[in-house]
């Protein structure tokens, strides 16, 4: 048989990588890339040391500086971002106005998408309070859902970012795509490892359609880089799990209800959020596999809010083209 | 006027490094959330070593001080240290030169993580 036996094997094992062969190799190249910073540089070791900083914690810092309001120093080596706001809150007050008086017949979804294009800055990032604030009740006015960029007290690191196409979760153990729902096209399969909480059910008998219906319009949130998430647990844990979201892609004003099942995307993905296959598919079709959203939690206190599309307005906005990864 | 803080946990060198197949091995490789994360991290701490150590190599060393002053004072401030790096280097395209650099940190990790199969040691070839 004219077949390698050994290099068979490899190329099978090649697929899935050991996660502490993985581990290792990253924790070693984390230590060559400090020891050749600090060996170049030993002026920037003592400056970190003299802090007290870890340059391998800095994203912690960055988080730390800015919810502690430390960030006035920084802000004052940047009057012109002061200036840059005004417009924005002026234009946001002006759109809520227009949305107000709008003509009958408008459809929402038009309405949305101009309301949207004259709050969200050109560029994609964090958005002001007052922005925020107008959002909601452009939300709540047009696609008829109460939603919040602060919940309770918690907000998101971003609530205007990047989102991205997750693969589906396995629901229960021995869940496989055999099983599985997929959407019609381009489906992404199931993802290797769990979502952040486990198994949605303890058993396939055991999975209820509420429950299958979570998995099923799901959502992924940057819990792991949220400033407090290790020293509020298990409070943040309770409070994100399944906590339910509204993803509104801004380039077409399609909107869906998600609950966080997940954590991520990491930072260094040029991404801010994660969404199901059956949420991105609503989202922008099956091609759709990265684009800007706003996600606010969604202020349902009764849980009446069903997890799903928000069939807000059936008439479709006119030539947007989607972002694709 | 009141200022407002804008919530979020950036780090004003995020939008020049996208490591999507570094973030795919580690999906495929980790099995629960903590495991990812704790894989996460660790390219967190290649990732703002290596830029350091590039933006440091492009700065003369009589700014490192001043940019290390910056840098701990706002590390998020893209508009800031930018600002800043455009100056003190005289080059207004530094985020495009850097972008550039930094494309090298996605294949040097995964060089290391991605078994050497990929390549017949006999023949240095691609079998793919």
């Amino acid at each position: 048989m004219a077949h390698d036996p050994a290099r068979t094997t490899n190329l099978i094992n090649k697929g899935k990588i050991d996660p502490e062969f993985l581990r290792n190799k990253l924790k070693l190249k984390s230590l060559e890339a400090k020891h050749s910073l600090f060996e170049k540089y030993p002026h920037v070791e003592k400056f970190f040391a003299e802090r007290g900083l870890d340059l391998s914690k800095i994203r912690e810092h960055s988080a730390k500086i800015i919810t502690t309001g430390a960030l006035t120093g920084s802000l004052l080596l940047t009057p012109p971002t002061l200036a840059k706001n005004i417009p924005a809150v002026v234009n946001a007050v002006k759109s809520l106005a227009q949305l107000e008086g709008a003509q009958p017949g408008t459809p929402k979804q038009e309405t949305l998408l101009s309301s949207l294009q004259q709050i969200l800055p050109q560029k994609v990032g964090s958005l002001e309070r007052t922005q925020e604030k107008t959002l909601e009740q452009v939300f709540s006015q047009v696609i008829g859902v109460n939603a919040k960029a602060t919940l309770e007290g918690e907000h998101l690191n971003t609530t205007y970012g990047y989102i991205g196409a997750e693969q589906h979760l396995a629901r229960y153990p021995g869940d496989s795509m055999a099983a599985h729902p997929k959407v019609p096209q381009s489906d992404e399969g199931m993802a290797p490892g769990l979502g952040a909480w486990g198994y949605f059910a303890r058993s396939k008998a055991a999975l209820t359609p509420d429950l299958d219906v979570d998995e099923k319009w799901y959502a992924v949130v940057q819990t792991l880089y949220l400033p407090d998430w290790a020293k509020r647990q298990p409070f943040l844990q309770n409070w994100y799990k399944y906590r339910k979201v509204l993803i509104v892609n801004t380039l077409n004003g399609n909107a869906v209800v998600a609950d966080i099942a997940d954590s991520g995307p990491a930072a260094w993905t040029g991404k801010q959020f994660g969404g199901s296959p059956e949420v991105m598919n609503y989202l922008g079709g099956p091609r759709y596999k990265k684009g800007p959203v706003i996600v606010f939690f969604v202020d349902d206190p009764k849980n009446q809010i069903p997890l799903g599309p928000v069939d807000y307005n059936k008439v479709d906005a006119l030539g947007v083209t989607m972002t694709q990864a | 006027m009141k200022l407002e803080i804008k919530i979020m946990s950036k780090l004003f060198f995020d939008h020049l490094i996208v490591l999507e197949e570094v973030e795919l091995e580690i999906k495929k490789t980790a099995s629960s959330r903590e495991e990812r994360e704790e894989l996460w991290t660790l390219v967190d701490e290649i990732v703002n070593h290596k830029v350091l150590e590039k933006v440091l190599d492009k700065l003369p060393r009589a700014h490192h001080d001043e940019f290390l002053e910056l840098f701990n004072k706002c590390p998020h401030d893209e508009q800031v240290i930018f600002g800043y790096l455009k100056g003190k280097t005289g080059q207004d395209n530094i985020e495009e030169i850097l972008r550039g650099e930094l494309k090298s940190i996605s294949t040097d990790i995964l060089k290391e993580i991605r078994p050497q199969d990929e390549v017949s040691t006999e023949t240095k070839v691609s079998k793919r």
